[in-house]
């Protein structure tokens, strides 16, 4: 009883621990800050990628892509597993837009059922969570040939639809957050697109075969993934495979770039990948193994693998070098608790005399270190939450007043600090904290506890 | 209630506490000075007994060995036949707590407690959480009626520094009291106070011992103080010898 008592009355009255109890805080806010932001970084990377990328790749590893995508989707789909599977074109483009925006780009070419394997119809704007993808123009807008526009005979009303990453076409957040789009501007802009096919048949690529071909904006996308919003188009599969000739034409197949596969909730993700890749071997060497389209078949994590790791590795160095700073605050704590043991050095012989034990003093010295643990992580828990909640708009103000971006989306790929807090490493990060306060209390417990209470008691 | 009442009852008469033959000395610089040399002592139950000793005479040491704050280098102290030698630490510390009571000349107050915390010290070394909140307003109650006896029941929520020195030595009473000690040791127990409130002291040690019974070991230099003493004994050279009142 009288250790609790104690605890709290130096915890209010000794203000010399208040210093260790702010750095315990200001160590617990730091690290809680630091993970998060990598942390969160880190889901944000998970997620997107998984997004865009559907659960299992089947993926061409030269830009041919691969033929016979029609039976390996059909025998794959047929996996009890196997949600469902799409073709998918991944190539590049030069596109112009309104004859203002001219610019290199990745082109990718989805069909309709790309939802039901992949969430990129999330990150539309006009078709958020459409279940279908349709390219299709907008019903009822008036579409018109622009100004002075040479579309080669071609009616207006006849063109494809394309969906443009925000960044194309310069949509970018406010100060308040949110993307300003002007509809009208947008949806009246047009778009030409230039690819240039690859024929297996040729060594090199023939550089005056290009095909043209135009489109209105019917969508744009936000993925959140600043590569792909700042640098990608979207059209219709069909379209880009008969751009591409990747169509199937002189007796040779159509080809896909990748298959996108979506497999079902609880379903074993790499047993899954081991069957489809038995399924894409079969179908391949059924037809005769063709060395110019070779492919690979990767899980979503196993395919951006490149990117997780090294941002899985930089969170466990800055996660590393961040505790070891804060482990200077075990060492403050044993300088200001050693400080306190010996200038309270007589009331620990009051204490022994009115019968303490010496497991008793110790145990008073290291509640104390626990009391400051418990309310410096609590505090550095309250001030850290404020700051990951608040942290993009900390960042635009002191972006403000200091002129200085520290998030560069062009860097760390998203356009957003990640402002989410992991409950179980937040109680990891608490729980260090008090545990590094008792640390740093125990050697001056310990000399309390050693204490002889008749030099105690005439110590001046 | 009373102000104190020893918890059980030794007969008087019967000796409570005895020291046999015990030696101690410290150690200043090179050489070894021998404080205590041979000392025989033993205290009856209910006897106010002082140990009368000039300044630097060993009497505090004496006083610590008997109350298990030390521990002699050679011979014997018993507690109610219980010998100190055989006890652990923590049993010793469990002694202190259940069976004796201490007044030093520098009251030893807490600073961070009030009267009334400070006078509750005891019990709560004693208890455990569980238990002092389960008698903790009888606790309080019982440290409040011997804080008012002292005449201090004005003064609970103050603390030691808000304090005249007369009424820290009456907390530190209070508190040596609140757990019923069979023997209270009050070292120069007016030794840092003017001659008035020393008075007013000594008059509650006599008190206690003539109403309750209170077996009290006091040391001091001061010839007068002892006198109020039952029994006296001089300690000199390192040896004790009886002195007539």
């Amino acid at each position: 009883m009288y250790k609790l008592l104690l605890i709290l009355k130096y915890l209010r009255k000794r203000r010399i621990a208040w210093v260790s109890l702010i750095a315990v805080m200001l160590c617990t806010t730091m690290v809680i800050v630091v993970i998060s932001v990598m942390g969160g970084w880190l889901r944000m990377f998970r997620e997107s990628f998984h997004s865009i990328s559907g659960d299992i790749i089947v993926q061409g590893r030269s830009m041919l892509g691969f033929p016979h995508y029609h039976e390996m989707i059909k025998r794959i789909e047929a996996l009890p597993d196997v949600k469902a599977a799409a073709p998918v074109i991944r190539s590049f483009g030069l596109v112009n837009i309104n004859n203002q925006i001219r610019s290199g780009v990745s082109v990718i070419g989805y069909p309709p059922n790309i939802s039901q394997v992949n969430g990129f119809t999330t990150s539309l704007f006009r078709m958020t969570g459409a279940k279908e993808l349709a390219f299709s123009l907008i019903p009822g807008h008036d579409y018109r040939t622009p100004p002075g526009f040479s579309s080669r005979g071609k009616d207006p009303k006849t063109w494809d639809g394309m969906i443009v990453g925000d960044g194309v076409i310069g949509l970018r957040k406010n100060k308040e957050g949110n993307v300003d789009r002007d509809t009208d501007v947008i949806f009246n802009a047009y778009v030409v697109l230039t690819v240039m096919p690859l024929s297996p048949e040729k060594a090199t690529p023939d550089l005056t075969d290009k095909t043209m071909r135009f489109f209105w904006i019917v969508d744009d996308s936000r993925t959140k993934v600043h590569l792909y919003d700042s640098n990608t188009v979207y059209v219709a599969f069909d379209a880009l495979q008969q751009d591409l000739q990747m169509d199937a034409r002189d007796n040779e197949p159509a080809r896909a770039s990748d298959i996108q596969i979506a497999i079902k909730p609880g379903a074993n993700l790499a047993a899954a990948r081991d069957r489809i890749a038995r399924i894409v071997d079969d179908v391949t060497t059924s037809h005769g193994y063709d060395f110019r389209f070779p492919y690979s078949v990767k899980t979503w994590e196993e395919t951006h693998a490149t990117f997780l790791g090294a941002v899985e590795k930089e969170k466990v160095l800055v996660t590393f070098l961040f505790s070891i700073i804060s482990i200077v605050a075990i060492f403050l704590i044993f300088c200001i608790f050693y400080m306190i043991v010996v200038e309270k050095t007589r009331d620990i012989g009051i204490i022994k005399s009115v019968g303490a034990t010496a497991s008793g003093v110790a145990s008073i010295f290291l509640g104390y270190g626990a009391a400051i643990g418990i309310v410096g992580g609590g505090l550095g828990l309250l001030a850290g939450w404020l700051i990951i909640h608040n942290i993009n708009g900390l960042h635009t103000w002191l972006g403000k007043i200091m002129g200085i971006q520290i998030w560069n989306p062009e860097v760390y790929l998203f356009d957003t600090i990640p402002n989410t807090m992991n409950p179980r490493e937040v109680a990891i990060i608490v729980a260090i904290a008090i545990v590094s306060s008792i640390l740093g209390a125990l050697v001056p417990a310990y000399r309390a506890a050693r204490m002889h209470p008749i030099e105690a008691l005439r110590w001046e | 209630m009373p102000l104190t009442s020893p918890s059980t009852t030794t007969p008087a008469t019967q000796t409570i506490l005895r020291a046999s033959a015990i030696r101690k000395s410290f150690r200043m610089g090179d050489s070894r000075i021998e404080i205590l040399k041979h000392i025989d002592l033993a205290v009856r139950a209910g006897e106010f007994l002082a140990i009368e000793g000039r300044s630097g005479s060993g009497k505090s040491t004496l006083m610590h060995l008997l109350g298990a704050l030390d521990v002699a280098e050679t011979g014997a102290i018993e507690y109610q036949g219980q010998d100190f030698s055989s006890m652990s630490a923590a049993q010793r510390s469990r002694l202190r707590n259940r069976h004796f009571g201490f007044v030093f000349q520098f009251y030893h107050l807490l600073p961070e407690l009030n009267v009334l915390e400070n006078t509750l010290l005891p019990p709560m070394i004693e208890l455990s959480w569980i238990a002092f909140h389960a008698q903790r307003a009888a606790l309080r109650q019982r440290a409040a009626d011997v804080l008012d006896q002292l005449g201090l029941s004005h003064r609970l929520k103050h603390r030691p520094n808000q304090l005249s020195g007369g009424e820290r030595q009456r907390v530190a009473i209070a508190r040596a009291l609140m757990n019923n000690p069979k023997v209270l040791f009050a070292d120069e127990p007016t030794g840092n106070l003017d001659a008035e409130t020393g008075r007013q002291i000594m008059d509650v040690l006599e008190k206690l011992h003539q109403d309750h019974a209170q077996t009290i070991l006091m040391v001091t230099h001061d010839r007068t103080l002892a006198a109020k003493a039952d029994r006296i004994l001089l300690l000199k050279d390192g040896r004790l010898t009886t002195e007539p009142k």
